[in-house]
């Protein structure tokens, strides 16, 4: 709740430490020696690799403590009165489409690049 | 897998470089803008002293180098290892936060790549 009329402000630092969870093999101090392309295919491959853990684990890494998430949107719910926007939806959608952002900035810079099996591009609508 | 780099060297400086952690949207809105150095300021007050901190942001037209990157400058090349050690690895927004150093010449040249 607002105090003395100020906005308590949260920091968008999270507590987790992924790499000290090990949830991904990743190595967070980069060499002094790597080119901006070569770091660039590294941070795309990380933000693949994370997106890839919390879909695979539903690990979205929101608070359980409401008090310590950011507010929810309105809820829309479908015709039979389920909710439609859900947090896991939510969460979900949001780094699906991050992988699906990397995944293809990564295959403009690699060619070669494997796509992760599980991986499917969104349909893409139909525009005359 | 491919994450793992073999032993390789880094040099750490001064200069804490952090990736992986705004993008070019976050950058561009004024108050969010502000919100994120206060963030980033005062997680980084815990390390060390922060000299100055840099966090180019996009222009219209204008190719800026270092768009996307933050740029810490701490008065011990310690405060920036420890800074580099607790930050790496953490989220921040979501994303997952990645440190490396640039040499402190090219920063106060505002080589920013």
């Amino acid at each position: 709740e607002p105090q003395e009329g100020k906005r308590r402000k949260r920091s968008r630092f999270g507590e987790e430490n992924i790499a000290e969870r090990n949830l991904i093999g990743a190595q967070t101090v980069l060499p002094s020696n790597m080119t901006p392309l070569q770091q660039q295919c590294y941070i795309l491959h990380l933000r693949i690799e994370d997106a890839n853990m919390r879909l695979r684990t539903g690990r979205f890494g929101y608070s359980d403590d409401p008090s310590k998430r950011s507010p929810s949107p309105e809820p829309v719910y479908n015709g039979e009165g389920k909710r439609l926007n859900t947090r896991e939806y939510r969460y979900r959608k949001k780094y699906e489409d991050d992988r699906h952002e990397a995944i293809q900035e990564m295959i403009k810079l690699n060619p070669n690049y494997h796509v992760p099996p599980d991986y499917r591009p969104p349909v893409q609508k139909l525009e005359d | 897998p491919g994450l793992q780099m073999s032993q390789q060297q880094i040099n750490p400086t001064r200069i804490l470089v952090l990736l992986n952690m705004v993008t070019k949207d976050d950058l561009t809105d004024s108050d969010e803008y502000a919100d994120i150095l206060d963030d980033i300021r005062e997680e980084c007050r815990k390390y060390g002293n922060v000299e100055s901190l840099q966090i180019p942001r996009p222009l219209p037209d204008l190719d800026v180098p270092g768009v996307g990157k933050v740029f810490v400058e701490f008065s011990s090349v310690d405060s920036a290892m420890t800074a580099a050690k607790a930050i790496g690895g953490r989220t921040f927004a979501g994303r997952v936060t990645i440190s490396s150093y640039l040499d402190e010449s090219k920063y106060f040249a505002g080589q920013f790549q």
